[in-house]
C-alpha cells in the first residue's frame, strides 16, 4: 500500500511546499496616484515588485495606446530579518494620457525567469482640460512665466516675418550655477495644416545634461493676429561645469502644403486644381538658433562636506527599526529630498561607527517633475550590524549643497539615531550583504532538448502496474467471490445466532442417532448402564430439539400433550410408543439393575425406529 | 495472496533486463557521433524487444528530433510520457518539442506542480492502483465479516471502507484522465501535416490542415483507412489517413 501512495503523497507534499512559498516569492502592484486625470495633466504610475532575492526585475510595462509613458526614477528598500532578505523596489512611470475617457492600463507582468507576477488592470479617467492651456500658464512659477513671455516675444518676431510655420526654442534663463535648473522650451507654430506629422530631432548639448519634462503640450495661440497651433517640448537643463554652455540648434522637419499658385487661366488649371487635394506637399526643416549660455562658478567657501550638490534639499535619517539584536541586520536610511539634480547627489560621508559593522550602500531615486521643476528624493541605505547589545547611537550625518537662488552654500545634519541592541540569539544571523559582489547571474544562452538516456529496462513501478494489469481476469474476481462468501457465512453466522430452537429442530435427529451408536458401542464394551443413561438423555434432548421446550422436567403425559400440541400430525401410535420408551428407559436409567445387556439394546433399536418415526410426523 | 505478490516481485527484475545494455550503449555512442539514422534504427529495435520501456521511447524521439522529424519524434515522446510521466527528462523534452510544434506540455495559466501531480502516475499505474485498491478492499471487507464479533473486525471495516474511497477517487482520477491530451490521442507524423477531410475518404473535402507534430483526438477508429480526429482548441474535427496519424 505504502509502496503506492509515497510517491503519490510525496509529490503531493512537495508540490504544496514548493507552491506555497512560490507563490509569495514575488509580488508586484501597481497603482496610479488618481483615478481621474485632466488631458493636459500627468499621472504617476508606481509599480512595486518585491521578492526574496537581493535584486529583483524590471517590470515589463505593456503595450499603453492610451498613454505616453515616461520613466521617472525607481526607489529601493531593503529588509532583512533573520538573514532573509526581502527588496521591494518601486518604479516610478509618468503616462501622459493621449485620449479622453475610461482608459484602462492593463496587467503588468514581471518574471524572473522562475515565477511570473502580475497585477491587476487598472482604470483611469481622463477628463477634458479644466481651463484652457493659456490660461493655465499663469499658475505656473515666476521662471516659467518668464519663459512662455520670452517665447510669445520670439514667436511674435517671427510671425511679424509673415512666416506659416516656424520653430523657436528659448531658455528660462541665460545664466546659471553649475547643477542648476534651466528649462528650454521648443515650440512648432504652424499657421496651416500639415500634410503628416512632423518629426522631431532634439538638440545637442554642449556642458550640459538634460531631463525629459513631458508630456508634450499643444495649444492654440495668436501672434501678431495670426492663429497659430502649436507644440511644445520641454525639458530641464543642469550645466556640469563653469564657462559657456551651448544649446545646438533643434531640428523639425514637416511635410508642408506646396505654395504654388495656380493660373486660373491655365490649361490645366483644372487637373492641378484636383492635384492638390491629393499632393503630399514639400518636405522643409526647420531649426531654431543656438543658445549660449554662461555658467558660473560656485562662490569660494565651500564646506567641508560640499560634494557638488546644487539644489535647495532637505536631509533626514532612520532605522527600520528601533530595536535589534547584536548581530542582526538593520537597515538604516538617510534621505535628501527636495529639488534639484538628484541624479548627481551622492551620499552623505558616513561617520565611523565602531559600534556597527557598515556594509556597502545603495541608493533609490525617486523623481518627480510636477510644474516642469525636478524634485523628489534620493534615499541612501546603509545595512548596519550592531557588534554587541547595548544602547547604541548613529551619530548626526552632515549634508551640504549649494542654494543657487540665495547664493550660498548651506549645512544640514540629521538626526541622531538611537537604536537598543538585545543580545543575539539563534535567530540572529550575521548577513554580509554586497550586491556588487554578487555572483553574477546565470544567462539562458538557448535551448535544447536532454539528452539520450543511459538507462535500460523499466522503472519497478510501470513494470509492477504491467504485471497487475496483465494477471488474468479471475485473479481479479477472486478477491470478490472471496468477500460474497464471507459475507454469505456472516449472514448465515447470524440467522444461526438468531434462531436457535431451529437449528436445534433439524439437527435432533443426526444427533440422536449420533447418540444411539454411542451407546451401541457401550453395550458392545459391556458398560450398560452408562448406554442406557446415553440413550435416556438422547431422548429427552430429541425431545426437546423438537418441542423447544426441555421436556426432562415435565411428565410423560405432559410431554406427549405438548408433542401433540405443537405437532397435529403426530399419530397415537408414535404418541404411545414414545410413552412406551420413556417409561422403559425410565425404569432402566432410574434402577440400572434391572437392565440387561439385551435389554439396553433393544431400547436402542426402539429408539431408533421412533426417531425414524417421528421425523415423518414432527414437521 | 501474498503468494501472488511475491510473484509479481520476483517477475520485475527480469522485466528490467529484457534487452542487452551494450546494445543501449552501441546505439547511444552512434547518437553521441552524430548518426542520428543508425541510432534510430537501434532505437526501434529497443522499442521492438520492450514496447514498455520508456526510454527507447524516449532515445528514439531524441534522434528524431536530430533529424528534425518533429511528428514522429512528439510522438515517441508522448508515448515516453504516458509510459513515466514523473521523468523530468521525458517531460522536458516533449515540452521541448511540443513549443517547436506550438503546442504546450502544461496548459497556459494552469499551475505547473498541479499538473505534475495530476499526470503523477501513468494510466496503467492508475488502472494497476484502483486493482490493487480493489483487491485490498474486498480482502479487508472479507475480513470484516469473517471475523465478526471480534475485536479486528473493526478495523477491517475500516480498511475495507478507506480501500473503498481511495478507490472511488482513483477512478474518479482515471475518469477525469480520459479527457486528457494524451488519452485516445494521436500525433500527426506525416512530414508537413495532414489533410483533414470531411468524410472517410478521397472524395470529401479537404477542409483544415492539422500540422506534423499536433496531438489530436481520435475519436473514431471504424474505418479502415481513416481516423476521425479532432482538434479540441480550435474546436474541429474531420477524417484523417490512419497512415499520417500514429496513436498515442
Amino acid at each position: 500500500m505504502n509502496r503506492f501512495f509515497a510517491p503519490l503523497a510525496a509529490a503531493a507534499l512537495a508540490a504544496a511546499l514548493w507552491a506555497a512559498p512560490a507563490a509569495a516569492m514575488l509580488t508586484v502592484t501597481a497603482e496610479t496616484d488618481r483615478d481621474t486625470v485632466e488631458i493636459s495633466e500627468n499621472l504617476y504610475l508606481t509599480v512595486t515588485v518585491a521578492g526574496d532575492s537581493a535584486s529583483v526585475p524590471e517590470p515589463k510595462l505593456p503595450n499603453l495606446q492610451s498613454f505616453n509613458i515616461y520613466s521617472a526614477g525607481r526607489s529601493q528598500s531593503i529588509s532583512i530579518i533573520n538573514g532573509k532578505i526581502t527588496t521591494s523596489v518601486s518604479f516610478t512611470y509618468i503616462l501622459t494620457p493621449r485620449f479622453i475617457g475610461a482608459q484602462a492600463i492593463p496587467p503588468i507582468t514581471v518574471s524572473n525567469g522562475k515565477e511570473t507576477a502580475m497585477t491587476s488592470e487598472l482604470r483611469v479617467t481622463v477628463t477634458k482640460a479644466a481651463q484652457p492651456p493659456a490660461q493655465r500658464l499663469n499658475t505656473r512659477p515666476q521662471p516659467a512665466r518668464q519663459q512662455q513671455r520670452a517665447a510669445q516675444q520670439a514667436a511674435k518676431t517671427a510671425a511679424n516675418k509673415g512666416e506659416q510655420i516656424f520653430l523657436k526654442a528659448e531658455t528660462d534663463r541665460k545664466s546659471a550655477y553649475p547643477g542648476e535648473q534651466i528649462n528650454i522650451s521648443v515650440r512648432f507654430y504652424t499657421s496651416v495644416p500639415l500634410s503628416s506629422n512632423p518629426q522631431y530631432v532634439p538638440p545637442s548639448f554642449k556642458n550640459l545634461i538634460s531631463e525629459d519634462l513631458p508630456p508634450v503640450r499643444t495649444g492654440e495661440t495668436d501672434v501678431g493676429g495670426v492663429r497659430y497651433a502649436y507644440s511644445e517640448i520641454k525639458a530641464a537643463l543642469f550645466a556640469l561645469a563653469p564657462g559657456p554652455a551651448e544649446i545646438r540648434p533643434a531640428t523639425v522637419v514637416a511635410q508642408v502644403p506646396a505654395q504654388d499658385a495656380i493660373d486660373p487661366f491655365d490649361p490645366n488649371f483644372f487637373q492641378k486644381f484636383m492635384a492638390m487635394s491629393g499632393a503630399q506637399g514639400q518636405s522643409r526643416e526647420f531649426t531654431t538658433e543656438k543658445i549660449s549660455l554662461d555658467i558660473k562658478p560656485l562662490p569660494a567657501g565651500a564646506p567641508a562636506g560640499f560634494s557638488g550638490a546644487v539644489g535647495n534639499y532637505t536631509v533626514t535619517a532612520s532605522a527600520d527599526r528601533p530595536e535589534a539584536r547584536a548581530g542582526e541586520a538593520v537597515n538604516f536610511s538617510i534621505t535628501v529630498a527636495g529639488s534639484g539634480n538628484l541624479k548627481t547627489v551622492i551620499a552623505p560621508k558616513f561617520p565611523d561607527l565602531p559600534d556597527f559593522k557598515v556594509f556597502d550602500t545603495m541608493s533609490s531615486l525617486d523623481v518627480r517633475k510636477d510644474n516642469d521643476l525636478i524634485t523628489g528624493k534620493k534615499v541612501f541605505t546603509y545595512i548596519l550590524v550592531p557588534r554587541s547589545e547595548g544602547r547604541k547611537t548613529v551619530p548626526p550625518v552632515k549634508f551640504s549643497y549649494f542654494d543657487p537662488k540665495a547664493g550660498q552654500y548651506r549645512e544640514l545634519q540629521t538626526e541622531p539615531v538611537t537604536l537598543n541592541v538585545e543580545k543575539g540569539g539563534q535567530g540572529a544571523k550575521t548577513v554580509n550583504f554586497n550586491p556588487s559582489n554578487a555572483a553574477a547571474p546565470v544567462t539562458a544562452s538557448g535551448a535544447d532538448i536532454r539528452y539520450v538516456a543511459e538507462k535500460s529496462g523499466g522503472d519497478p513501478l510501470p513494470l509492477l502496474a504491467a504485471a497487475v494489469l496483465g494477471l488474468p481476469w479471475w485473479v481479479h474476481t477472486a478477491p470478490l467471490a472471496l468477500l460474497t462468501l464471507s459475507f454469505w457465512l456472516a449472514r448465515f453466522n447470524r440467522f444461526k445466532l438468531a434462531n436457535p430452537l431451529l437449528f436445534r429442530f433439524r439437527r435432533a435427529r443426526s444427533e440422536a442417532f449420533r447418540d444411539i451408536e454411542t451407546a451401541e458401542r457401550l453395550i458392545k464394551e459391556g458398560k450398560t448402564n452408562e448406554a442406557v443413561s446415553e440413550l435416556y438423555d438422547s431422548f429427552m434432548n430429541y425431545l426437546s430439539d423438537k418441542c423447544g421446550v426441555k421436556v426432562s422436567a415435565l411428565t410423560i403425559r405432559k410431554a406427549a400433550e405438548l408433542v401433540k400440541a405443537r405437532f397435529p400430525a403426530a399419530t397415537p401410535r408414535s404418541l404411545d410408543e414414545m410413552r412406551e420408551l420413556w417409561e422403559a428407559l425410565e425404569l432402566r436409567h432410574f434402577s440400572p439393575e434391572s437392565a440387561g445387556s439385551e435389554g439396553a439394546s433393544d431400547l436402542a433399536k426402539k429408539y431408533s425406529l421412533l426417531v425414524e418415526l417421528m421425523e415423518k410426523e414432527l414437521k | 495472496m501474498r503468494n501472488l505478490f511475491l510473484a509479481l516481485l520476483l517477475s520485475l527484475p527480469g522485466g528490467a533486463a529484457a534487452y542487452d545494455r551494450g546494445e543501449l550503449v552501441e546505439f547511444n555512442d552512434l547518437y553521441r557521433g552524430g548518426h542520428y539514422e543508425e541510432a534510430l534504427e537501434g532505437y526501434m529495435q529497443v522499442i521492438a524487444k520492450e514496447p514498455s520501456g520508456q526510454w527507447g521511447h524516449y532515445n528514439a524521439g531524441n534522434a528524431l528530433y536530430r533529424l528534425n522529424r518533429m511528428g514522429p519524434a512528439v510522438y515517441h515522446y508522448a508515448r515516453a510520457f504516458t509510459l513515466d510521466p514523473r521523468s523530468g527528462d521525458i517531460r522536458a523534452n516533449l515540452d521541448f518539442a511540443m513549443r517547436q510544434t506550438g503546442q504546450s506540455l502544461v496548459p497556459e495559466g494552469a499551475p505547473a506542480a498541479l499538473h505534475y501531480v495530476y499526470y503523477i502516475l501513468s494510466e496503467a499505474e492508475l488502472k494497476a492502483l484502483a486493482a490493487i485498491l480493489f483487491w485490498l478492499a474486498c480482502l479487508a471487507g472479507a475480513a470484516y465479516f469473517l471475523l465478526d464479533g471480534s475485536k479486528w473486525s473493526p478495523a477491517a471495516g475500516r480498511a475495507s471502507a478507506l480501500a473503498g474511497l481511495l478507490l472511488v477517487l482513483a477512478l474518479a482520477w482515471a475518469g477525469a484522465r480520459q479527457s486528457s491530451v494524451f488519452s485516445t490521442a494521436g500525433v500527426v507524423t506525416r512530414a508537413g501535416g495532414t489533410r483533414m477531410l470531411s468524410g472517410p475518404g478521397e472524395n470529401f473535402k479537404t477542409y483544415a490542415s492539422a500540422p506534423e507534430g499536433r496531438i489530436v483526438k481520435i475519436l473514431d477508429t471504424g474505418d479502415e483507412a481513416y481516423y476521425e480526429i479532432g482538434l479540441p482548441k480550435e474546436g474541429i474535427k474531420g477524417w484523417a489517413l490512419k497512415t499520417d496519424v500514429e496513436r498515442i
